[in-house]
C-alpha cells in the first residue's frame, strides 16, 4: 500500500473513533489527530523511507489506542459503531465469506426493497482432492455504507415478504439458509401488507421452516430483527447489539418526553446498558449461541481476518445444525466430537464435508429441534413462585390429559364415527320406506273426515294465547357487569359528534345499557375487560389458570420493581396476561387475554410464557383457543430482549397448535400495536377486530419520527385493517358472542371435535 | 362581463369577515385567557385534524366542551361579562376578525360570475344519489347539468321530493350547502358556469391565485 | 291539593307546549319554556314572555337534546319536566335519567320502568296475554328459525281461510323494528320465505336482531282508544272513556278524533258495540293495574267490522287528542276537565281524588288538526307564511294553538305540522256534526308561499269527513 493511501486509511480510523465514541475520550482522540498533524507537517521535509517509518510509528500508535478504547466500550457505543457508514456491511460478506453468490432481485436501488438483499450463494470446501460447492439461501438487511436508498436496513413490508418469499424457495430446493441481521428496526407502515402484517408471517414461516437457518445479528433492532432472525442457531457478532428498542427510543419513553423532545445523552447512555442489548449480554441470556470476535472497535470492510473467522463460523454452526438432526456415520460423528473438543481456530472446517441437505425425518426433526430449542428461553426471565410439587401434579395432569385426549377424541371418536354413521343410514332408509305410509294414511283420513274442530280450536289457541318463551336467554341489554365509569351522573361526547352530529351521552346510559356504543354512529368507547368476561362467556364459566406466574424486572431496570409492584396493587393481576378456561354457549375454550390495565398490555417474559402454557393447554384438550386482546402497547421494553424472545417463543406455541389442527381466534379491542402484532397475534388466520379499535405496527408518533411523514387520521383504525387485509372482519361490541359462537361453528381445524 | 380587478378593489377595501362566535349550546361560560387582539388559528394540519385555537369551554352536565376557533384571524371582542355565567345556545360570547382566504375572496367573486341556482323552499338538499357519488370521488367539477336534469332531493318535515335543476347547461363550479344544513328559499344551492365563461372564470381563478395575499 | 313550590320545565314546543303552561298557571305552577332558533315565532315562546316569571324562557340548541334540557331545568331550578308528546315522551332512558341522576326532577309521565314495559311492543303483547287480552293473532316472541316462522305463516293463512276472510294477509315485521320500519305484507304462502328472509336480513343489519314477529294483517277496522289517569304509585286508575281515530291521512295520521268512540244510539252497528267499549275499556284497565300504571296513558286498540277488538300499544304518554276526551267528561258532574291539568298535578304525587263512579260523560266532541297541507296530493306538507288565522269564538268550542293570530307566522319545516287542534262539543251526533261544519265553514286561514301560491290546507278534507264520524 502505498504511502498516501495509508494515511488515507487512518484519517478514516481516526473520524471513526471520533465518531463512535461521539465526544469521549477525547485526550485519546487529540493525542492521534495530534500525531496526525505532525506527521503532515514534516511529510514534505521526509525521505521516503523515514515517511514508511512514520506511518508505521503512527499505526503502531492507532493500534495501541484502539486497543485501549476497546475496553471502555459503552453499550451505547457499540450502538454507533454498529450504525457507522464504515461499519461492515451484507455485501462485503457475500463478497468475503462466500465463495460465489448472485444478488436476487435487486441491482443497487433498483429493487422492490433495496433495505433487504437476496442472495442465492455457495461455499467451496475441499475434502482431500475433491471440491464440493454447497449453496445456501443468503437473506439480510443491507445497510450499504450511508447509501441513502438503502434505508439503513429499515425493511419495508414488502422486503420481508421477499424474504419470506425465499424462505419457501430454499425450503423447496432443501437448502440451509443464512440470515444476516443489520437492522435499526422495520419500517412502521401500514399497507398491503402492513409491516407488523408481514413480520407476524415471517416469523410464523421460519417456525415452521424444514431447513436448516442460521443467523447472524449485527445490529438487531426488534421485530424487523425478528423478522429474519428465528433460527436453528443464532450468532451474535462481539460489537453488534440486539435490543427490543433503540436506547434513543427506550430513552425518550423513559423520560416521558413528548414529541420532538430530545432525551439527554447521559440518559440515552443509561437506557442503553440497562436494556442489556450487547452480544456478551445476550449469551449470557441464552438468546444467542456463540459470539463471533470482531477486531478492536468493530469489523470494517478492510478487516480480512474477521471475514474468515465468519466463514468458520457459518460452516461450522451449518454442520452443527445439520448433524445434530442426521443419523451419521460414527466416523464423522467422533470427528465431530473430537472438533467439539477442541478450540476454534485450530480446526478449519473447510476441510471436511458435511452435505446440508436433509432427508425427510431430518427435516422433521429439525423443525422440533428448533421448537424446543426456543420453548427453553427466557424462562428464568417470569417469576413462578409455585413449589416443585405443584409443578409435579402440573405436569403429571398435563401427561394424563395428553393420553385421555389421544384416547378420547383420537381413538374413541373415530370409531363411534364408523358406527353412528351406519346408524344414520340405516335411519333413512327405514324413514322413506314409513313417510310414503304414512303420508298415504294421512291423505285417506283428510278426506274422510275433513279438518277437524279439535284442530282448529288447537290453530287459534297458538296465534292468540300467550307462548312459552324463556326470557332471561333472549333479552339483550342485561349486562351482567356494571362499569364504574355508569355510576357517574355526567353527559360524555361521542368523538365523532361533530361529524356525525351525535348528541352528548348520559354515562350511565353509556357505560351501561349501551354497552360504551354510541347509539347514533357506532362508536365503540373502551370498556373494562371485566366486561368481557361477564358478559361473553356463559355464567361463571370461568377457571382461571397458571394465575401464579408473575411479571418481573429481569434486567434490575432501576426503579421498574416499583413500577411493577404498583402495576399488580392496582389490578390485582400479577401480568398483564390472564389465561383461562371459559364456555361460550357451552362450548368451552381457552382464552388468552391480554389487558390494557396492567402496563399497557405489555408482553413480557411472564406473559410469553403463560400465553404458550395457553396454547399448549387448548392442544392438549382439543379446544378452540382464543386471544383477547383488551389492548397491548407492545413488547415490556423494560425486560429487553427478555421481552423481544416472546415473539418468536409464542408464534411457534401458536404455529404448533394450529398445526395439530387447532381453531386460533384473535379479537382485537382498544388499541393493539408492534410485537405482539407482528408476532404471535398477526399470525392468526381469523383476526378479528371491535370496532374503534386500533391496529398496527407502530403508534402515529413513532411513524413520524422514523418515517418523517404524518399519518392520516384513523390510520390504524380496524376498517383500514380489514382493507388492507390484516383482519378478516369486524364485530360490534354488543355481538361478541353472538359472533364469536358462529366462529366455533364456521371456523376451525380437525383439532376441533367439539361441534 | 366581470370585472375582476374591480371586485378585488372592492374586496381589499375591506378585507376582512366578522365572525361571530356563538355558544353552541347551553351550559356555564369559561374563557381561555384571549384577549382583544390575540390572534387564533383555524383547525390545521395535512388533514385538518388539529383543532384550531382553544377560545372557551362551556360547560353542561359536568361535561366540560372546548370551543375552537374555525378560521384564522384576530379576537374583536370577548363577553367577558359572561364569565363563569350560564350561557342560553345561540349566545354570542365572542367576536373574530378573520383576513379573508383567496378560497373566500374566490367564492365571493365566484357567485358574482357564476349562474346561482337558488333554493326554491326552505328545506334540506341533497344530491341524488348517483350524482352524490361522483361529487365525491372527483369534485363537482365532474357534474355536468343542463335544463330539466334531476339534480337534488329536496328533504322537509320527513318528505323528500326530486327536484330538478333549471338553467344554462353548464359544470357545477360551487356547491353552497352542506349535509343536513337547512337552506332557505332563494339562498343559491350550487353555481353553474356555463361554457361561454369558462374563459372569464378561469381568469379570475388564476388572478385571486396570483394577486389575494393572504396575511400570515 | 298540587304542591305549588314545583317549577316544571316544559320540554316541548308548539301546541302541546302552550297547553301544559296554561295547565301550570291553572294549578299555580311555575314553569319554564325552551325553543330553538327556527321557534322563536312560536305562542309557545311568546306565552312564556307573557306569563312566565323569572328564568322562564331559555333557547336551547335541539329539543332532542336532554343535555341542554337538563342544564336549563338545574339553571332556572325547575323540579319536574313535562316532556309533552313527540320528543322525550316515551323515552324511558330519558325519564329514567331525569329520576336518577344527582340533582333529581320529576318526570310528569309515568315511572321510567312502566315506560319500559309498555315501549316494549313484545312484553306489551305477552302482558296482554297473560291476562286474556285479546291481542292479534300470531306470534308473541321474535322467531328466529326459518322453519318455525314458515309454521306460524301457515297455520295463519289457514286460520285466516277458516275465520272466512277472502284475501289472507301476514305481516312480517322486526321484532326490534317500530315505526313502520322493517314490516312487509305476503299475500301468498309461497312467497312467505322469501318475504321473511329480507326482513330478517334488514332486521340483522339495522337492529342487530334477527328476530321477527309474524301477525295477522288486519284489514277494515276502526281506530279506537282508551284514556287512562292514575295517580303515583297505581292504586288508583280510572278511565276517561273511548275515542275513536279512524279517520286519518294517507300516511296514517290522524286528523280527526272523536269521543266517545262509537254512537250505538244513532248508529248500526254488526256488533253490540256498548258492549265492545266496555270491553276495552275493561281490558286496558285490567292491563293499566297489572303493571301498577301511575299516570296518564292510552291503550290502543283496532276494532274489526265484525266487532272484534284486538290490544296493538299502549302509549305512555299525553296524547294530542286528550282535550276531545275532557270535553265530554265530568267529575263530580263538573264540566271543564283537563286531562293535561291532572297529568301534572299526580304526576307531581297528589291524591287522584275521585273515584271512577265520580266520572259521567255527556254529548260527543270532535277534534279537527288543522294542518297545513294538500290532501289530495298525499297530505304533501305546505310551507311558507300565514297572513290570517281567524275563527269567531262559540262556548261549544276551544282552539289550542301556537299560532299568532295577530301577526304573520313562517311555518318551520322542523317539526310536525299541526297547526291548531279545533275541539268542538255537542249533545249528540247532530249537533255535533252541524257545529263542526260551522265552524270549519267560519275557520279563516290564509297565506302565501315563496312563490306567492296561497296556503294550502284540510280545511275541505276534515268537513268533508265530519259527515261520516264514527260509521263504519
Amino acid at each position: 500500500m502505498d504511502i498516501e493511501k495509508k494515511i488515507q486509511h487512518l484519517t478514516e480510523r481516526l473520524t471513526y473513533i471520533r465518531d463512535i465514541f461521539a465526544g469521549k475520550h477525547n485526550e485519546n482522540v487529540r493525542l492521534l489527530e495530534t500525531k496526525m498533524e505532525d506527521y503532515r507537517q514534516r511529510e514534505a521535509s521526509l525521505s521516503s523511507q523515514d515517511r514508511a517509518a512514520a506511518v508505521a510509528t503512527l499505526e503502531d500508535l492507532f493500534g495501541f489506542v484502539e486497543q485501549k478504547l476497546e475496553n471502555d466500550l459503552t453499550p451505547m457505543d457499540k450502538v454507533r459503531i454498529v450504525r457507522h457508514p464504515q461499519r461492515i456491511c451484507l455485501r462485503d460478506i457475500l463478497e468475503n465469506v462466500y465463495d460465489n453468490y448472485t444478488e436476487i432481485g435487486s441491482k443497487d436501488e433498483h429493487s422492490i426493497d433495496p433495505s433487504m438483499v437476496i442472495a442465492r450463494a455457495y461455499i467451496t470446501r475441499r475434502q482431500g482432492k475433491k471440491t464440493f460447492n454447497q449453496s445456501v439461501m443468503v437473506i439480510g438487511q443491507e445497510k450499504g455504507h450511508g447509501e441513502e436508498f438503502r434505508n439503513g436496513g429499515s425493511v419495508k413490508p414488502w422486503g420481508n415478504a421477499k424474504a419470506q418469499q425465499y424462505m419457501q424457495v430454499a425450503e423447496i430446493e432443501n437448502i440451509p439458509i443464512h440470515t444476516y441481521i443489520f437492522t435499526p428496526g422495520s419500517y412502521p407502515i401500514e399497507d398491503s401488507p402492513g409491516a407488523g402484517q408481514q413480520i407476524a408471517k415471517n416469523i410464523y414461516e421460519l417456525s415452521g421452516l424444514r431447513v436448516p437457518v442460521v443467523a447472524v445479528i449485527s445490529e438487531g433492532g426488534s421485530g424487523g430483527a425478528e423478522a429474519i432472525g428465528l433460527a436453528d442457531r443464532r450468532l451474535m457478532l462481539s460489537h453488534g447489539y440486539y435490543s427490543v428498542i433503540s436506547p434513543e427510543g427506550a430513552a425518550a419513553i423513559e423520560g416521558r418526553l413528548r414529541d420532538g423532545e430530545r432525551a439527554s445523552q447521559e440518559l440515552i447512555e443509561r437506557c442503553a446498558s440497562q436494556l442489556k442489548i450487547t452480544a456478551q449480554d445476550n449469551l449470557r441470556m441464552g438468546y444467542v449461541d456463540r459470539v463471533i470476535q470482531e477486531p478492536e472497535l468493530g469489523a470494517r470492510p478492510y478487516h480480512f481476518d474477521f471475514f474468515r473467522t465468519l466463514r468458520q463460523e457459518m460452516l461450522r454452526a451449518t454442520d452443527e445444525v445439520v448433524l445434530g438432526v442426521k443419523g451419521w456415520g460414527p466416523f464423522r460423528a467422533l470427528a465431530l466430537r473430537s472438533r467439539k473438543k477442541k478450540a476454534t481456530g485450530n480446526f478449519d472446517f473447510d476441510s471436511v464435508h458435511i452435505r446440508w441437505s436433509l432427508s425427510s425425518s431430518a427435516r422433521d426433526h429439525l423443525v422440533e429441534k428448533r421448537h424446543k430449542k426456543f420453548r427453553q428461553l427466557s424462562r428464568y426471565a417470569a417469576v413462578d413462585p409455585r413449589p416443585w410439587t405443584s409443578h409435579f401434579a402440573d405436569w403429571l395432569k398435563q401427561a394424563l390429559w395428553d393420553g385421555y385426549s389421544h384416547f378420547k377424541y383420537d381413538f374413541f371418536r373415530r370409531h363411534t364415527k364408523n358406527v353412528s354413521h351406519a346408524l344414520e343410514d340405516i335411519d333413512a332408509e327405514v324413514r322413506v320406506v314409513t313417510n310414503s305410509m304414512v303420508h298415504f294414511w294421512r291423505k285417506l283420513g283428510a278426506k274422510l273426515f275433513g279438518r277437524s274442530r279439535r284442530k282448529n280450536a288447537e290453530t287459534e289457541r297458538q296465534l292468540t294465547k300467550l307462548s312459552e318463551w324463556d326470557e332471561q336467554s333472549a333479552r339483550d341489554a342485561n349486562w351482567t357487569y356494571t362499569s364504574p365509569r355508569a355510576k357517574e351522573d355526567r353527559a360524555i361526547t361521542c368523538p365523532n359528534a361533530e361529524v356525525q352530529g351525535c348528541l352528548d351521552l348520559w354515562a350511565p346510559d353509556l357505560f351501561g345499557e349501551f354497552a360504551g356504543v354510541c347509539p347514533n354512529c357506532g362508536h365503540h368507547f373502551p370498556m373494562e375487560y371485566q366486561w368481557y368476561l361477564n358478559n361473553v362467556f356463559d355464567q361463571s364459566s370461568i377457571v382461571e389458570f397458571n394465575s401464579d406466574i408473575e411479571a418481573g424486572n429481569p434486567l434490575s431496570v432501576d426503579g421498574f420493581d416499583l413500577k411493577i409492584e404498583q402495576a399488580k396493587k392496582a389490578t390485582g393481576q400479577k401480568s398483564s396476561c390472564m389465561t383461562f378456561e371459559a364456555s361460550i354457549n357451552d362450548t368451552k375454550v381457552v382464552v388468552a387475554m391480554l389487558m390494557a390495565s396492567f402496563r399497557g398490555g405489555t408482553v413480557g417474559a411472564a406473559e410469553g410464557e403463560k400465553f404458550i402454557m395457553a396454547a399448549e393447554r387448548a392442544g392438549k384438550k382439543r379446544y378452540p383457543f382464543l386471544a383477547y386482546v383488551h389492548g397491548t402497547a407492545g413488547i415490556r421494553i423494560q425486560e429487553g430482549t427478555n421481552g423481544v424472545i416472546q415473539m418468536p417463543r409464542c408464534t411457534m406455541a401458536v404455529r404448533r397448535y394450529i398445526d395439530d389442527g387447532g381453531l386460533y381466534l384473535v379479537v382485537y379491542d382498544t388499541n393493539s400495536y408492534a410485537g405482539p402484532i407482528a408476532s404471535f397475534l398477526g399470525c392468526s388466520p381469523y383476526q378479528f377486530g371491535i370496532r374503534s379499535a386500533n391496529v398496527g405496527f407502530a403508534g402515529p408518533g413513532v411513524i413520524a419520527e422514523t418515517t418523517g411523514m404524518a399519518m392520516p387520521p384513523h390510520y390504524h383504525n380496524v376498517y383500514k385493517a380489514l382493507a388492507r387485509g390484516h383482519i378478516q372482519g369486524i364485530w360490534d361490541r354488543r355481538e361478541i358472542r353472538f359472533n364469536l359462537t358462529q366462529a366455533l361453528l364456521t371456523m376451525g381445524g380437525r383439532n376441533l371435535y367439539y361441534r | 362581463m366581470l370585472d375582476v380587478s374591480k371586485l378585488l378593489e372592492e374586496i381589499q377595501a375591506s378585507p376582512y369577515a366578522e365572525i361571530s362566535v356563538n355558544a353552541p349550546h347551553s351550559g356555564t361560560l369559561t374563557f381561555n385567557g384571549l384577549v382583544p387582539s390575540s390572534r387564533v388559528v383555524g383547525p390545521f394540519g395535512d388533514w385538518k385534524e388539529k383543532k384550531g385555537t382553544l377560545l372557551a369551554t362551556i360547560e353542561r352536565e359536568r361535561n366540560k366542551k372546548p370551543l375552537h376557533a374555525t378560521e384564522k384571524g384576530e379576537v374583536m371582542l370577548v363577553h367577558e361579562e359572561l364569565a363563569g355565567t350560564f350561557v342560553q345556545a345561540g349566545t354570542e360570547i365572542m367576536r373574530l376578525r378573520h383576513y379573508l382566504s383567496r378560497e373566500e375572496v374566490l367564492s365571493i367573486i365566484l357567485k358574482k360570475a357564476l349562474h346561482l341556482f337558488n333554493a326554491p323552499e326552505r328545506a334540506k338538499y341533497y344530491f341524488i344519489p348517483a350524482v352524490e357519488v361522483k361529487v365525491k370521488v372527483s369534485g363537482p367539477k365532474a357534474i355536468s347539468v343542463h335544463d330539466g336534469m334531476e339534480l337534488f332531493i329536496m328533504s322537509r318535515m320527513k318528505r323528500e321530493a326530486p327536484l330538478s335543476y333549471t338553467g344554462p347547461e353548464g359544470v357545477i363550479y360551487a356547491v353552497y350547502f352542506s349535509h343536513n344544513q337547512n337552506m332557505d328559499a332563494g339562498q343559491p344551492l350550487i353555481g353553474v358556469c356555463p361554457p361561454n365563461l369558462v374563459g372569464a372564470v378561469e381568469d379570475a381563478v388564476m388572478r385571486v391565485q396570483t394577486e389575494w395575499r393572504e396575511e400570515e | 291539593m298540587t304542591n305549588t313550590a314545583h317549577k316544571v320545565l316544559v320540554a316541548n314546543r308548539g301546541e302541546i307546549a302552550v297547553r301544559i303552561v296554561q295547565a301550570c298557571r291553572k294549578l299555580g305552577l311555575d314553569f319554564v319554556c325552551v325553543y330553538t332558533a327556527e321557534d322563536a315565532g312560536s305562542g309557545h315562546v311568546r306565552l312564556a314572555k307573557e306569563l312566565g316569571g323569572p328564568k322562564s324562557l331559555y333557547r336551547v340548541a335541539s329539543y332532542h337534546d336532554a343535555n341542554e334540557l337538563l342544564s336549563v331545568a338545574d339553571d332556572a331550578e325547575a323540579t319536574a319536566i313535562h316532556p309533552g308528546y313527540g320528543f322525550f315522551a316515551e323515552d324511558y332512558r330519558f325519564a329514567r335519567r331525569v329520576s336518577q341522576r344527582d340533582r333529581k326532577l320529576i318526570f310528569i309521565g309515568p315511572s321510567w320502568r312502566v315506560i319500559r314495559e309498555l315501549g316494549d311492543k313484545i312484553n306489551t303483547k305477552r302482558l296482554a296475554r297473560s291476562l286474556d287480552v285479546p291481542t292479534v293473532p300470531g306470534s308473541d316472541r321474535p322467531i328466529y328459525d326459518e322453519m318455525e316462522a314458515e309454521k306460524v305463516a301457515r297455520t295463519l293463512f289457514e286460520f285466516q281461510v277458516d275465520n272466512g276472510i277472502k284475501n289472507p294477509l301476514v305481516l312480517v315485521k322486526a321484532s326490534a323494528g317500530g315505526g313502520g320500519m322493517g314490516i312487509e305484507e305476503v299475500h301468498d304462502p309461497d312467497l312467505f320465505r322469501s318475504v321473511y328472509r329480507r326482513v330478517r336480513n334488514y332486521a340483522a343489519r339495522q337492529f342487530k336482531d334477527e328476530g321477527v314477529l309474524i301477525e295477522q294483517r288486519i284489514r277494515d277496522f276502526n281506530h279506537l282508544e282508551v284514556q287512562i289517569v292514575a295517580e303515583r304509585g297505581g292504586a288508583n286508575i280510572v278511565h276517561f272513556g273511548t275515542r275513536n281515530c279512524s279517520i286519518q291521512s294517507t300516511g296514517l295520521q290522524k286528523r280527526v278524533e272523536i269521543a266517545p268512540g262509537f254512537d250505538p244510539s244513532s248508529i248500526a252497528y254488526d256488533f253490540d258495540a256498548d258492549q265492545l267499549l266496555a270491553d276495552i275499556t275493561r281490558h286496558s284497565l285490567a292491563l293499566a293495574r297489572r303493571v301498577k300504571y301511575d299516570n296518564v296513558g292510552t291503550w290502543e286498540w283496532i276494532v274489526t267490522r265484525d266487532g272484534k277488538p284486538y290490544l296493538m300499544e299502549v302509549n305512555t304518554r299525553i296524547q294530542v287528542e286528550n282535550g276531545v276526551s275532557a270535553a265530554i267528561s265530568r267529575i263530580k258532574g263538573k264540566s271543564g276537565v283537563d286531562i293535561i291539568a291532572e297529568q301534572i298535578r299526580l304526576g307531581l304525587g297528589a291524591p287522584l281524588g275521585y273515584t271512577q263512579d265520580d266520572i259521567t260523560f255527556e254529548g260527543m266532541g270532535i277534534e279537527y288538526r288543522i294542518i297545513a297541507e294538500d290532501p289530495d296530493n298525499r297530505f304533501t306538507p305546505w310551507v311558507g307564511l300565514i297572513d290570517s288565522f281567524s275563527w269567531p269564538e262559540q262556548p261549544w268550542l276551544s282552539m289550542h294553538t301556537h299560532v299568532p293570530t295577530d301577526e304573520p307566522y313562517d311555518i318551520p319545516t322542523e317539526f310536525d305540522p299541526n297547526l291548531a287542534l279545533g275541539i268542538v262539543w255537542g249533545k249528540d251526533i247532530s249537533e255535533v256534526r252541524e257545529r263542526g261544519i260551522s265552524f270549519l265553514d267560519a275557520l279563516v286561514l290564509e297565506g302565501h308561499d315563496k312563490s306567492g301560491s296561497p296556503l294550502k290546507s284540510n280545511i275541505d278534507f276534515l268537513r268533508k269527513k265530519t259527515n261520516r264520524i264514527l260509521l263504519f
